[in-house]
């Protein structure tokens, strides 16, 4: 049992990532913006089918298609900013039709994948070298997963690094304070918001390239539930808060393998329940997330 | 003259706040803004950020019409905003809200002697750097929003209501150290409710009511005008 409970624990360790690394995107978003980027599931989503386009198709290295991935969603994100967010912004739209915008956007994309490619899966390409597998005692370590590890830990620490130590860190957590004030100490916000953008696209374009090695798919409709589990992890960690997101998403995502994992074959379906649970009791416990947010909660919404 | 404030009008939505207003604040002098509560005085200040825009009117600082600036533009152009409720980012630490301050100082050792100065003029900031600005009790916020305002070495600084919710002995204390940043060489114009500390510190002052410039004029001889004595002082 104890060693079964900690096999399911090292192949979980992968999901937790996906969805940590999804869950700072939301997070940074929200802290910034005041609004849910419901359309980051979509952003992850192309991040995949970049990688597998230019490796199944183009024969590119696998590495330049973890680039390429990287990059799409970055442009991805960026496009979202300026032609959905921006102009809302700008023009003073309520809440709702920020959030109908985003949603829209979200579906727009899901369906134009599906309208191209059709929505049935497709094998992502892993490198020769990712393949085989390791034995540490009696657990087993596939290679693909150690390197993906390895990788999660470095991105974390590039990470915290850069919002906790750097100047543009520190301003993003200002910005997501309080944005009139930052700009009035002479951030240029709007910089900041688009720095955001750059970072949270990218790390689920890093969270894509998991997602597809870990489960060797790739689909138009695959940002959706990856995407919500990540955004219930923004709201587990703070709102704002960014080492609390990537926490967030550790816990739904092990957690969610780990309750498949010991409930009976036939009620595997009954998965959504662990997350939708961990949701209400959060929201009913601790509104506010297990961490301290990081932002300042007024009166009016989006104001 | 530093700033000069000319004719604006400026409200929320279609009702207006300020009915043309005309300040003016020269090098090197602390010039107060006086008032009771809802007269304009923090739209005032709003105005000049860039935070609400005038409708009428111009705001001319340093040589330049910064009417039209972003909020960041006219931080960068040298004025600095230590606002009402002083606003601290509560989740950053002491001194990481004094970086924020500091933002525009592209120079990392600039910032360092800056921020020495800082610690130098507010020895508390300097024993809680590390804690978040939340965590302080309300002297030391208003200290540290004093602070924020001043790191990058503003032009002239903008603070509205220094005094608001503290006791008396934190306030003398506060408003040493203004005189202080003040004999330092910068200007400041001071927004305040208390008018007997306000008109005592500075050179000249504006008395507003309802959006309007009531009065203004040599502080010292305020303080020996009959309206201005009924009215305002005392009271604080």
């Amino acid at each position: 049992m104890g060693l079964y409970l900690l096999q399911q624990i090292v192949n979980s360790l992968i999901y937790g990532s996906v969805i940590g690394f999804l869950a700072i995107g939301y997070t940074m978003i929200y802290g910034i913006l005041g609004l849910i980027n419901f359309a980051h599931g979509e952003i992850f989503m192309i991040g995949a089918f970049t990688c597998y386009i230019l490796v199944t198709f183009y024969q590119f290295p696998f590495f330049a298609g973890v680039m390429g991935a990287v990059l799409a969603s970055v442009v991805t994100g960026l496009l979202l900013y300026y032609l959905v967010y921006r102009p809302c912004i700008r023009n003073k739209a309520p809440i709702v039709a920020v959030f109908i915008a985003s949603f829209g956007a979200s579906l727009g994309l899901r369906y134009l994948f599906m309208m191209i490619f059709g929505d049935q899966g497709r094998a992502f390409p892993a490198p020769a070298y990712l393949r085989g597998m390791h034995m540490v005692g009696q657990i087993v370590f596939s290679k693909r997963d150690l390197v993906m590890f390895v990788v999660t830990i470095v991105v974390m620490l590039i990470i915290t690094y850069l919002i906790k130590y750097t100047k543009v860190g520190m301003a993003m957590r200002a910005v997501s304070y309080n944005i009139k004030i930052a700009e009035v100490m002479g951030v240029n916000t709007n910089r900041i918001i688009v720095t955001t953008f750059i970072i949270g696209s990218a790390l689920a374009g890093v969270s894509a390239i998991q997602y597809g090695l870990n489960f060797g798919i790739v689909q138009p409709s695959m940002g959706f539930t990856p995407g919500l589990e990540g955004f219930i992890g923004a709201v587990i960690g703070g709102i704002g808060n960014v080492p609390g997101a990537m926490i967030g998403g550790f816990i739904v995502g092990i957690g969610e393998i780990l309750f498949v994992a010991f409930l009976p074959s036939h009620l595997s379906a009954l998965r959504p329940i662990f997350v939708w649970g961990l949701l209400f009791l959060i929201l009913f416990l601790k509104p506010t997330g297990l961490f301290r947010p990081n932002v300042k909660y007024e009166g009016t919404w989006g104001e | 003259m530093l700033l000069q404030i000319n004719d604006i009008t400026a409200g929320y939505g279609e009702s207006n706040v300020l009915h043309k207003i005309n300040i003016q604040v020269d090098k090197g002098e602390i010039v107060s803004l006086i008032g009771s509560n809802g007269v304009g005085k923090t739209t005032t200040l709003r105005c000049i950020m860039g935070i609400i825009r005038p409708k009428t009117g111009s705001i001319i600082f340093d040589g330049k019409n910064v009417n039209k600036f972003s909020s960041h533009k006219i931080a960068s152009a040298g004025i600095s905003y230590s606002p009402e409720g002083r606003e601290l980012f509560g989740n950053l630490s002491v001194y990481e809200n004094l970086r924020i301050g500091g933002y525009l100082i592209q120079n990392y050792k600039d910032m360092k002697n800056r921020l020495e100065w800082v610690y130098e003029l507010f020895p508390k900031l300097y024993e809680r750097k590390n804690q978040i600005a939340s965590s302080l009790s309300g002297g030391e916020q208003q200290m540290l929003a004093i602070a924020r305002a001043i790191m990058p070495s503003p032009k002239l600084i903008l603070l509205d209501e220094p005094s608001l919710g503290l006791a008396p002995i934190i306030v003398d204390h506060i408003f040493e150290k203004i005189l202080e940043i003040n004999q330092s060489g910068t200007p400041i114009l001071l927004v305040e409710q208390n008018s007997d500390l306000a008109l005592e510190v500075s050179k000249h002052s504006y008395i507003m009511e309802k959006g309007q410039i009531r009065l203004e004029g040599d502080s010292k001889e305020l303080l020996k005008n009959d309206y201005i004595k009924n009215t305002y002082l005392g009271v604080a």
